[in-house]
């Protein structure tokens, strides 16, 4: 099969690409939000005077200004778009400003004042907890009776896993350029994962119909998550200011405003009993997952559900309790970030699996395969679906042979009885994702595909382009269907216009409901053409016989009917028929996901379309005295059914597990005692750079796995892989337990920084 | 400001005299760019190159992804002449100060190739999937033009350091690599190439062109002085102005903290501080001679000082970045202090009343402060070259290996007698304390003793005496102290082996 680059690459690699920022718009002003400098309190007095005279300030706006419902809370109405009169977080937009220049808006920032009596706040987990501080009631999720087979197991132990948050770390900021038009139009470029939801937030705010905001996004430079919520803030806060400004107004966040006032990954801390058998076969558990939330619900509890439904992972437990509790602090409110909960409750979830198989002093790997949900039986998952289609030992045994790993692990062990210094660690990981929102009504998708009568072909879809390779995979579906080469077919910038009442583009969901919606569309035009193609066909031969509608086919650009396969007519020549003939060429798609049903009052339910399934062995060397920790090799094998694009596949996967191995090891935040961030900058918050991935580092797909379930047989890619890069975090843990013959269990943080990794080790030797 | 075509068959005519002291000229790629500050109001001396190309409708392909040289997003070449030749070096862009161009040819990702005409560099990056979302991709695109037009094909790592400095969040930088992997010292002629001698002939014609520039803008004043006395009379004349050669620490005030910059004194193009010398005991370096010139040349003599310079910022930084100005801003890390000091480094002052030398030990005296005057310039920094008998090693710990500053770094200069007793010993610390010191309660303790194992133990139990570190975003106190002690059994063990 001929390689397919991604649509956009030859604009990306010269520069052409176009961005938000990089759109001409005249007499643009540009946005910037003061915030709050406090993290939890009253506002008690505000002076704008000094700062309206400053050269080039058209206004400076305060929640007074917003002429809708001062909102940006995406479910319910919890977050303000400007203070009203008390703060909850550090960096809390209380005024906005529009200015000709950013230093000048900062100029008059400098001159207002803002007066805040101060609260007490909590910003941790354990803050939270004593303030009681449950965004709402904890859930619980039950199968079995773990409080009964708990004290009953032939081995128990309790623990806990403390993680910590992440930054996305887009390269591009979020952003948004906003253009009043007539009457109560607003046209809204944004950075966007969700279009629809900053069309509708927008109109909420400015207090106009939907109908009159129209939101359009071409491509993201990132988005991860981060634009799925997120977006809308720095959307409404543009929208507001244009609308009074009567001006286009942009605001694209300086990286330190992105990372100090933006949402992050959860920080989690899970607490588990385990019970299992002397054979390792897990018997009972129950797990306490605690997520921060921050300041407000945005998506915390979504999350917190996906957290659920994947804490048992790629295991079968007979017996599980899983309760989970999402709490309020007062930090910028966290929000989606690949994976969306899973990462957290799965690392927890392997954890305890380490644990054992350290208990036992076996190879963890064991522990693992010997809990891996069976194929027929030992298959329900905690929430009532079954694992059908389970690829985990198809996986298990490729990879176990490719990666050489019993062989690898006699050698480090060899290694690590003659290296006082430099130890290293080797672990396989396991990945089950469940695919599809686990709201169910997000899982919907439209499309509009017009054609043209010189046979090219534009596609609408509701799904956001953020390097992904989505476009790349809507232009082959239709490419395909409709029998044309590539080049005809274009796929349109998303716009809520063209497309609306879009779910977000997010869940890893993208190809497979766009692309479902878009082959519907792409049906019913086949259905017309073939219509007018076979009648033309049949008038033309005269006498002959008839060409039938359902003998019409697309193929090379050609619409050809395969019994009488000398009448053919082009593409283009089918289009302008079909236009003379008073046929639409225009039509649109919808799909929505089949057979997923999740009930949130009995935890129960097929939450899930199809699993994803994946396994990563990394092996790493760990430098005792300085923490330095260099991954050696990792080992992908990865289920993405059958590839509609492998090498934007393999680059999701490669992409995916860097980024979580960032997540396991770099990436860090620290707070001030007052609540402020102190890594909000590239200077102090790392994400992983070129020489800090594998140095041997081998991706494979799955062959010969085919998805029945979704659009082309494929498989969604987008987060699963993520998870992957725990193989890291745990072969760091088998490196730092090899330095002690006697103890068998550390308390090891994620992320695994040097820091934590000298702290563990002093406190593993001392 | 005036852009001027280039088209280059007709150069000859082409005639420009620098008339006005408040005027730069450079080549953007073929063109003449003339700016002249005093009748300029979209850009002032303080404007970066980042900020001054995104103004301008074509160049929107250069990046803005952090604006402090910490993601490569804003990479854009500068060529210099060098040997009669141009060097392409990587820079990021927005910690350039726009008069910094001045007499040299800057080339951004637009110069490169276009959609369909792609540079092989941009075909490699297409056929290996090097772009995903596609924001990191034309800084890495422009990080690769100098390893294209490297002579000799580079080691994998050698392709891996030259691409540290941008950063990737979709890719997992695989293809990328592998891009580069195929470009590296392919150096086939491109279009550079074509034109590379009639740019050295304009570049040439703007340097012999070029007096004093003075710029006043607003409330800036930026000269740039062409020789050393130039700069002395200047330093003398204006004790307040902040001086100046990469910006690559200066430019942080204006792009992140938004200050106004009253005076500046850019030395980056005097000669005279641009040098390395070699003598069989020590070896000047102008204080002007970015960070990368020295690793290249001084590696080898100096293997403690290529270590710290491999691992000091990106290629980027280090394409601009001074000894001179790493040692002036006095940071408490300051990567090159506790190496300079372990080498036992002089500092070379001058000012238009003489010159002095102080050892850099002494040289830095507190948070930020150094001694110098407020009319010296530092002009060169000596390294005697280390005896024989003498070891010097350097450690860094920092969360990234790459573009990470320190979280604790250490320089150790030891001298055995032949019964392994201690003779001398020097142990400097950055990121312990408010500046880069001593370990003196260490030193004192292992000076005159056996060099083993038990004896460091026992001093590093003593780091804590000397240090009491602070907790920041980089990290805890409690692990810095760790840190500390563990290179100083790092570093014992590396002795002993």
């Amino acid at each position: 099969m001929e390689k397919i680059f991604h649509e956009s690459a030859a604009y990306h690699i010269t520069g052409e690409a176009i961005y938000l920022d990089d759109i001409p718009q005249a007499n643009v002003l540009i946005g910037h939000l003061v915030g709050s400098k406090v993290a939890k309190g009253k506002i008690i007095s505000t002076n704008i005077e000094q700062a309206l005279k400053v050269k080039g300030i058209h206004a400076i706006l305060s929640h007074k200004d917003i002429l809708g419902i001062n909102n940006l809370g995406p479910i319910v109405h919890d977050e303000e778009a400007l203070a009203v009169s008390e703060v909850r977080f550090v960096g809390q937009a209380i005024f906005l400003i529009a200015a000709e220049t950013k230093q000048q808006a900062i100029d008059a920032e400098r001159l207002i004042e803002i007066v805040i009596e101060e609260q007490k706040p909590v910003f941790t987990l354990f803050e939270a907890m004593s303030a009681d501080t449950k965004v709402q009631p904890t859930r619980t999720m039950k199968t079995g009776e773990a409080e009964t087979f708990l004290p009953l197991a032939e081995h128990k132990f309790s623990g806990n896993i403390e993680i910590g948050g992440q930054e996305h770390w887009y390269l591009e900021t979020q952003a948004s350029l906003c253009i009043p038009g007539e009457g109560n139009e607003m046209k809204i470029i944004s950075s966007t994962q969700n279009p629809t939801e900053v069309q509708m937030i927008v109109a909420e705010n400015l207090g106009v119909s939907i109908h009159e905001v129209e939101v359009e996004t071409r491509r993201l430079g990132g988005g991860f998550g981060g634009k799925e919520t997120n977006a809308h803030h720095v959307a409404t806060w543009a929208a507001i200011l244009a609308k009074h400004c009567k001006q286009p107004v942009k605001i694209k966040l300086t990286r330190d405003e992105d990372q100090k006032i933006t949402g992050k990954r959860h920080p989690y801390f899970i607490e588990y009993q385990v019970g299992f058998t002397q054979q390792g076969i897990i018997q009972a558990i129950e797990m306490d997952i605690h997520s921060n939330a921050g300041s407000a619900r945005d998506l915390s509890m979504s999350i917190l559900e996906r957290s659920m439904l994947h804490a048992e992972n790629a295991y079968f437990v007979e017996n599980m309790t899983i309760r989970a509790t999402a709490w309020k602090t007062n930090l910028p409110s966290n929000t989606a970030f690949r994976g969306f909960g899973a990462p957290q409750s799965m690392a927890a979830m392997e954890n305890i699996i380490d644990e054992i198989a350290r208990f036992l002093s076996v190879d963890a790997a064991e522990i693992r395969y010997k809990n891996f949900y069976g194929i027929e039986k030992r298959n329900k998952t905690p929430y009532g679906q079954l694992v059908i289609n389970n690829r985990l030992f198809s996986i298990w045994d490729e990879l176990i042979q490719t990666s050489d790993y019993y062989k690898r692990r006699k050698e480090i062990q060899q290694f690590n009885a003659v290296n006082t210094y430099l130890k290293k660690g080797l672990a396989i990981t396991p990945v089950k994702f469940g695919i599809s929102f686990t709201t169910s009504f997000l899982n919907q998708a439209g499309a509009l595909v017009n054609i043209y009568t010189d046979g090219t072909i534009l596609v609408n879809h509701g799904g956001v382009e953020m390097g992904q390779g989505l476009f790349t995979k809507m232009q082959q579906i239709a490419a395909l269907e409709l029998g044309v080469s590539l080049d005809k077919i274009k796929v349109n910038a998303t716009n809520t216009s063209k497309v609306p009442n879009t779910s977000p583009t997010a869940a890893s969901s993208g190809s497979d409901l766009n692309g479902a919606a878009v082959k519907e569309a792409i049906l019913k035009l086949k259905e017309r053409i073939q219509a007018v193609v076979a009648n033309y066909f049949s008038e033309k031969n005269q006498g002959k016989q008839k060409s039938e509608i359902k003998d019409i086919i697309f193929r090379n650009n050609l619409v050809f009917d395969w019994r009488n396969p000398e009448r053919e007519i082009s593409f283009a020549e089918a289009a302008s028929i079909a236009r003379i003939k008073q046929v639409s060429l225009s039509a649109t798609g919808f799909y929505k996901t089949p057979d997923i049903n999740y009930n949130r009052e009995t935890e129960t339910g097929n939450a899930f379309h199809y699993f994803a399934f994946g396994m990563a062995v990394s092996e790493v060397s760990i430098d005792i005295l300085t923490g330095e920790c260099v991954i050696e090799r990792s080992d992908i094998l990865h289920d993405v059914g059958e590839s509609i694009n492998p090498n934007i596949d393999i680059g999701q996967i490669e992409g995916a597990f860097v980024q979580g191995l960032g997540w396991v090891t770099s990436e860090e935040m620290k707070y001030s005692a007052k609540g402020e961030l102190l890594n909000y900058s590239p200077d102090t918050y790392k994400i992983p750079g070129i020489r800090n991935i594998p140095k041997d580092f081998r991706v494979s797909l799955l062959q010969n796995a085919p998805n029945f379930n979704a659009i082309r047989r494929s498989k969604a890619v987008g987060e699963p892989p993520f998870m992957l890069a725990l193989s890291v975090w745990f072969a760091i843990k088998d490196a730092l337990l090899a330095t002690s013959a006697e103890k068998k269990q550390i308390n090891l943080k994620i992320p695994a920084t040097n820091e934590a990794i000298l702290l563990t080790l002093n406190a593993l030797n001392k | 400001m005036s852009q001027i075509n280039l088209n280059f068959k007709f150069l000859k005519t082409s005639n420009f005299t620098m008339t006005k002291s408040s005027t730069i000229q450079f080549l953007h790629n073929n063109r003449l760019v003339e700016i002249d500050f005093s009748k300029e109001t979209e850009h002032t001396p303080t404007t970066t190159v980042l900020q001054y190309l995104r103004k301008s409708h074509e160049h929107k392909g250069t990046k803005e992804g952090c604006a402090e040289g910490d993601c490569g997003a804003c990479t854009v070449n500068i060529a210099e002449i060098s040997n009669n030749e141009l060097k392409y070096s990587a820079v990021n862009s927005c910690l350039l100060f726009l008069p910094t161009l001045h007499a040299k040819q800057l080339i951004t990702i637009e110069n490169l190739g276009t959609s369909n005409d792609l540079h092989d560099i941009q075909k490699a990056m297409l056929q290996t999937d090097a772009s995903q979302c596609g924001y990191c991709t034309p800084g890495f695109a422009m990080s690769m033009l100098p390893l294209f037009k490297q002579k000799s094909i580079p080691k994998k790592e050698e392709i891996q350091l030259a691409l540290a400095g941008n950063l990737c969040r979709c890719t997992g930088y695989r293809p990328i690599l592998e891009a580069a992997m195929q470009i590296a010292g392919k150096n086939s002629p491109d279009k550079f190439t074509e034109n590379e001698q009639l740019v050295i002939q304009e570049l040439n014609k703007i340097h012999e062109q070029t007096n004093l520039i003075e710029i006043q803008n607003n409330s800036t004043v930026y000269f740039i002085p062409q020789n050393l006395n130039e700069a002395l009379r200047l330093r003398n004349e204006k004790p307040n102005a902040i001086l100046i050669s990469g910006s690559s620490d200066i430019a942080l005030k204006v792009t992140k903290k938004y200050e106004h910059l009253n005076e500046i004194i850019d030395l980056s193009h005097l000669n005279e501080l641009n040098f390395i010398e070699k003598t069989k005991k020590t070896v000047l370096i102008g204080s002007g001679t970015t960070l990368e010139n020295i690793k290249d040349q001084l590696s080898d003599i100096f293997p403690a000082l290529g270590e710290m310079l491999t691992v000091f910022g990106s290629r980027q930084i280090r394409n601009v970045a001074t000894l001179g100005g790493n040692i002036g801003s006095a940071s408490p890390i300051g990567d090159s202090l506790p190496i300079l000091m372990a080498y036992n480094a002089i500092v070379h002052l001058q000012s238009a009343e003489g010159k002095r030398q102080i050892a850099i030990r002494e040289f830095i005296t507190d948070y930020r402060k150094t001694q110098i005057a407020t009319n010296e310039l530092i002009v060169t920094i000596e390294i005697p070259v280390t005896e024989k008998k003498k070891i010097i090693k350097y450690y860094k710990i920092s969360k990234r290996k790459d573009l990470d500053i320190s979280t604790v770094s250490a320089a150790f200069e030891l001298e055995l007698d032949k019964a392994s007793n201690v003779l001398v010993f020097n142990a400097f610390y950055g990121g312990m304390a408010h500046k880069t010191s001593h370990a003196s309660n260490v030193e004192q303790f292992l000076v005159g003793k056996k060099w083993n194992e038990e004896h460091i133990n026992l001093a590093k139990a003593l780091v804590k005496e000397d240090f009491k570190p602070i907790s920041d975003a980089r990290s805890g106190a409690e692990a810095r102290l760790l840190m500390a002690e563990n290179l100083l059994f790092k570093f014992y063990l590396e002795t002993i082996n």
